[in-house]
């Protein structure tokens, strides 16, 4: 469009009109469009487009790039002035400037009813995308908002039930950065009972965790240090960043962890303050945090404390299947055998071995440790005991061989105590090599009860361990009486064990009585001693009496 | 994750697929961006995001990406995403990036969708 066309559309209508009908490049960014469209519409030989960005001048479009330029000259403001060589016309909307043309090479110098309505033309256009660009800024911004209120609930969504404290984190803190715009940011939780801290980090590691640990933050509350570089925050000194914000993961009285970010950075690659907002955010994340890290914890102990009960349960199916089924019927014999298992399984085993010439073996025996490595050992004991008894000439042989197997296959640190017995009614004899194990009661029919005691070590405590072989009289009407120590030490609730010697008194005046009755007698003596205080360890009772 | 957001580059006829590594934030956006300008100043006409190692983006990063998106309806090129985490496709559909630029969760559907198969 020439000049003369501009001239036939007289004032800012005409212009606006002539302004419509040109053909615009609209990818170009809008100051090179001004400066096309006012090349086009005043018929300059150069124009150039200057903006204000907080409150200097910019050049933003320039049609000869390579010439001479100057800034918009400070007084042009009210009008368009001619100064040096160039005509400046301000680009004005609503009585503020919004930008400046400068245009080179028009036909007719100084100001002129063109430059004005230009001006006019060209400020309410920069008004209009000045005020676009608000418009977007504000709903970029609502956008933002309604994204940290969607972070804050679905971050409650997604944790709960986050049994990975190490998802957790990474979840927490991936959000955390990301809503606060911080370059890095590191989430510490500290370990339990001892264990090591865990550490995520993005950018780098800016807490430096010994010190952090004994960190003295206000609980609830985000501590902002925007000079974090020169100032230690809350009196640690972080690692690498220039603005930080802390936040303490806690629960009342209980301090899980800390979370950390740093160095808030801005479109233009500045590194911004962070703000009370930043800080709000920040504490409601590590509220969030702390209640899911909290749970999950406990969550974890229950099913810790499910799976333990499952195994006690496999534990005591195992002893059972050990016990004897029935009880042996030997001529001349009278025998009982019992156990009271606890809550916690324990390692207790009894078992009756009919021989020939009418003997009877037996044994009590006492494994160390509970739950299912107690139930299999006790099971390994069995199998050796049934392996071995018919390659055994003696009970110290067949003692010894136990003894070795369960130094080869057994877990370390694992013992049994054990008592094993042989009857031989025909030379009223009782042979028995008792391995650590708590004394064996005889008491006789004449009255009196004598204490066997250990004749060797625990089995599978120590190599090369050795064992003697006793033997005692065991007459018509004497009885044997061999238990676990859960007897013994079963308590009251003022501590008390039942001790050996109420054990002693129970079996003295019960001694006329059917060895079942004996039996059921020394357990309820126990039960009463203990008046309903639960009791931790197995109770195991076998009795043997030769009939009169 | 890394520290500083790399972008790679595979051209597929005239489709370039962008895959991050890293967080987009001001730096990373910038990567994005300037690779992105490079393969429509060389003809291409659509852009495929793979997002698939990337798991931060921020509030500078996807204004940023708004501004390629802008570029490329400028260019009448097509934009499409693909590999976001749950997070990341939930933060576009919000910030109004997926108004204009498809989501697919694997980069063989996004290219299927615009029309390069995989």
């Amino acid at each position: 469009m020439s000049d003369s066309a501009v001239r036939n559309h007289a004032g800012v209508d005409g212009l606006a009109k002539a302004f419509s009908s040109l053909r615009i490049e609209t990818e170009k960014p809008l100051p090179a469009r001004i400066a096309g469209a006012a090349l086009a519409l005043a018929g300059a030989r150069r124009a150039a487009v200057y903006l204000r960005e907080r409150d200097r001048w910019q050049l933003a479009f320039d049609s000869d790039p390579g010439g001479a330029a100057d800034d918009p000259p400070d007084l042009f403001l009210e009008t368009a002035v001619n100064q040096g060589g160039r005509l400046w016309v301000p680009l004005d909307a609503e009585g503020e400037t919004h930008g400046c043309l400068a245009l080179e090479g028009l036909d007719e110098e100084g100001p002129t009813e063109l430059a004005a309505g230009l001006g006019i033309l060209f400020g309410a256009v920069l008004a209009a995308n000045r005020l676009s660009r608000l418009v977007k800024d504000a709903e970029f911004e609502i956008k933002a908002r309604l994204l940290e209120l969607e972070s804050l609930y679905d971050l409650g969504l997604s944790l709960t039930g986050q049994l990975d404290i190490s998802a957790l984190a990474d979840e927490v803190l991936y959000r955390s950065i990301s809503l606060t715009d911080a370059r890095k940011g590191t989430l510490l939780v500290f370990g339990e009972r001892g264990a090591p801290p865990l550490s995520r980090s993005v950018g780098g590691d800016i807490l430096p965790v010994e010190a952090v640990r004994t960190w003295d933050l206000p609980a609830g509350e985000a501590a902002i240090n925007n000079d974090a570089a020169r100032v230690p925050t809350a009196g640690v000194q972080l690692s690498d960043c220039q603005k930080c914000l802390v936040v303490p993961i806690a629960m009342p009285g209980r301090r899980l962890g800390v979370l950390a970010v740093a160095d808030k950075e801005s479109r233009d690659g500045r590194v911004l303050d962070f703000t009370a907002g930043d800080a709000r955010l920040l504490a409601l994340f590590a509220n969030q945090a702390a209640a899911a890290i909290d749970t999950t914890r406990l969550h974890r102990e229950a099913i810790e404390r499910e799976r333990i009960e499952r195994e006690l349960e496999l534990a005591a199916a195992i002893q059972r299947q050990l016990l004897p089924r029935e009880l042996p019927r030997i001529s001349g014999l009278e025998v009982a055998g019992s156990t009271l298992p606890t809550r916690q399984v324990g390692g207790d085993y009894f078992d009756f071995f009919p021989l020939t010439r009418g003997r009877l073996g037996f044994v009590v025996a006492d494994v160390s440790g509970k739950g299912i490595p107690a139930a299999l050992l006790v099971s390994t004991v069995h199998a050796a005991i049934y392996l071995q008894i018919d390659a055994s000439e003696t009970i110290v042989e067949l003692v010894s061989r136990i003894d070795k197997h369960l130094q080869r296959f057994s877990a370390t640190h694992k013992f049994l105590t054990l008592f094993f017995g042989v009857l031989e009614p025909e030379s009223d004899l009782l042979r028995y090599v008792s391995a650590g194990h708590n004394p064996a009661l005889l008491a006789r029919r004449s009255g009196g009860i004598e204490r066997l005691s250990a004749t060797g070590v625990p089995l599978g405590l120590v190599p090369n361990g050795s064992w003697t072989e006793e033997s005692v009289s065991f007459g018509r009407g004497d009885l044997l009486c061999a238990y676990t120590d859960g007897f013994t030490e079963a308590s009251n609730a003022e501590e008390e064990e039942f001790g050996l010697e109420r054990l002693e008194e129970e079996l003295t005046s019960g001694l006329s009585l059917p060895v079942r009755e004996v039996s059921d007698r020394l357990f309820g003596a126990v039960l009463d001693f203990a008046q309903g205080m639960p009791q931790y360890d197995d109770q195991t009772l076998l009795i043997v009496r030769r009939e009169t | 994750m890394s520290e500083t957001c790399k972008v790679s580059v595979e051209r597929r006829g005239d489709v370039a697929v962008l895959a991050t590594d890293g967080y987009i934030n001001n730096q990373g956006g910038e990567e994005i961006a300037r690779e992105a300008y490079v393969e429509l100043d060389k003809g291409a006409r659509a852009l495929v995001l793979n997002l698939q190692k990337t798991r931060i983006v921020n509030s500078i990063g996807i204004s940023i990406l708004i501004e390629v998106l802008e570029k490329v309806m400028e260019r009448k090129a097509v934009l499409a995403f693909c590999g976001l985490t749950p997070t990341i496709d939930k933060t576009f559909r919000i910030m109004g990036l997926a108004q204009y630029a498809a989501i697919y969760p694997t980069e063989e559907e996004a290219l299927q969708a615009v029309g390069t198969p995989a």
